[in-house]
């Protein structure tokens, strides 16, 4: 019995150094200048970017096996690194996890089809894309925010004066505290869930085929919201000082007024999924 | 016999005319030349058939030219490789007894597998083909089709993933043209569609761009 245990151990420690045998590090650093552009193309694997200090791009990647290598290119203000897949490389051996330090001011470029994307603490300009990729930005300001995923789940927090766009097809869509100029939303099957008071002057709409969209608002929102579904129902804890629309409201399945002194657009639509405006 | 009359039977005339036809033609011009045109046209589909086929590349350009233009939007999923021959009009009067012989030959056929089940039920469709979603009414279009066909090639484990979004967003662009159709002047219902077309031309472009290795 002790024998059978003491070979299992050792077998599990060979495979586990056999393991870290193929996982390798590389390091790079490139100087940039202002307002530098950042792209990190990965076909699997997490990519995590924060603000680092000075104008360095450090990017630490960490490679799984030898069936994928990391190619790249730099100018003055562009930063461009790819992972190069080899003959036989899957979604495990052609993994690559990267964590990438940027300037604040830098706008980065990501996809990964499986990821996660991370994003945190920039106000540069954000575009990400994933097939079925978690996308998590937070803290970001000051800039253009586009995710594309198919179905990966996208989260935004604490992003403000951004100019938003996500579509996503079958990806739940997350916004905590998020305004901007423009705030858009498309997604097919995924759920809508926005908490945040709107902003001002900005132009919100969240649409969707057939998800849900739940908008969680103060009482001292200032919106003027239009919100239909075609099939499904809609509902709301505010009382809302009637506007002229486009169409006729009908109690259930669409309503449409303001609130305050109307600063922002608010667009909920839906073809098929319910559509509720909560009051916080 | 009037020009109404002889156009009548103009499908039905054979080689030979009948007295009263041969008297129309020669007292009635435009009918004389109808009737000329109608024969040097079937004479000219004969040589057709012989010349020579256009290449698939012909086929190709003329369909993306008429999806362009919208005026077509089921795709050719089988070009044609030789001109359709063209059907002697003098034998027009066979369609509908071939199309008799049809349904005679089928109902038989029917009759006779009653009680069991029928050959395209037991048929399985091969590996990799997508079929009709006919529960649903919703029908892959060739595009559609060859995408996945491209995805399975280069990365197989998405291709599930895939075809649940393309069906996905073709589920959200019939309910939204349903919508337009019915109210073409409402805006929330133009506004589905828009976001429906963005979300079928994302699918493609991760599909076909640099999603996948």
């Amino acid at each position: 019995m002790q024998r059978a245990t003491s070979c299992a151990v050792v077998t599990i420690l060979v495979l586990a150094a056999l393991a870290a045998a193929q996982t390798t590090r590389q390091e790079m650093h490139f100087k940039v200048g202002r307002r530098a552009s950042v792209s990190i193309i990965n076909q699997y694997g997490a990519i995590s970017v924060k603000p680092g200090t000075g104008k360095v791009v450090s990017i630490t990647a960490t490679l799984y096996s030898g069936k994928v290598e990391i190619d790249h290119s730099k100018s003055r203000r562009r930063v461009a690194v790819f992972s190069h897949l080899l003959e036989g490389a899957d979604t495990e051996t052609g993994r690559v996890d990267y964590e990438v330090l940027v300037p604040a001011d830098a706008s980065v470029t990501l996809h990964s089809t499986t990821g996660p994307l991370h994003v945190e603490k920039l106000h540069g300009d954000i575009m990400l894309e994933g097939t079925t990729a978690n996308v998590d930005v937070r803290d970001v300001s000051s800039g253009h925010i586009h995710v594309r995923t198919l179905n990966g789940p996208v989260t935004l927090t604490n992003v403000s004066d951004g100019h938003v766009d996500i579509t996503s097809v079958g990806g739940d869509v997350a916004l905590n505290s998020v305004n901007g100029s423009v705030v858009h939303v498309n997604s097919s099957s995924g759920k809508i869930h926005y908490d945040g008071d709107f902003g001002d002057a900005g132009d919100y709409a969240l649409t969707s085929h057939s998800g849900d969209i739940e908008a969680i608002a103060p009482a001292y929102a200032s919106i003027e919201v239009v919100a239909r579904s075609v099939q499904g129902t809609v509902e709301k804890d505010f009382p809302l000082e009637p506007e002229h629309t486009s169409f006729v409201p009908r109690a259930g399945s669409a309503f449409a007024g303001t609130m305050g002194e109307a600063a922002s657009s608010v667009k909920l639509l839906s073809f098929s999924g319910k559509i509720h405006l909560k009051k916080r | 016999m009037t020009c109404e009359e002889f156009r009548r039977v103009l499908p039905e005339l054979g080689s030979g005319h009948r007295i009263e036809q041969d008297a129309h033609l020669k007292s009635c011009g435009a009918c004389s030349d109808l009737l000329e045109d109608l024969n040097a046209i079937s004479r000219e589909a004969r040589l057709l058939q012989g010349s020579e086929d256009p290449s698939p590349w012909v086929w190709n350009s003329i369909e993306v030219a008429l999806r362009q233009e919208g005026l077509i939007r089921q795709p050719q999923l089988q070009h044609p490789q030789t001109p359709a021959p063209v059907l002697d009009w003098r034998l027009r009067w066979l369609v509908p007894l071939v199309a008799t012989l049809v349904i005679v030959f089928g109902a038989l056929i029917y009759q006779r597998g009653t009680g069991q089940p029928q050959l395209s039920e037991k048929r399985m469709p091969p590996a990799g083909v997508v079929t009709a979603n006919l529960q649903s009414g919703e029908v892959m279009v060739g595009e559609d089709l060859q995408l996945l066909k491209t995805v399975s090639e280069r990365t197989p484990a998405m291709r599930a993933t895939y075809e649940a979004d393309l069906r996905s967003v073709n589920a959200y662009i019939r309910d939204a043209e349903q919508s337009v159709n019915s109210n073409p002047n409402d805006e929330v219902a133009q506004q589905y569609l828009s976001s429906a077309y963005e979300q079928k031309a994302m699918v493609y472009e991760m599909a076909l761009d640099r999603s996948l290795p």
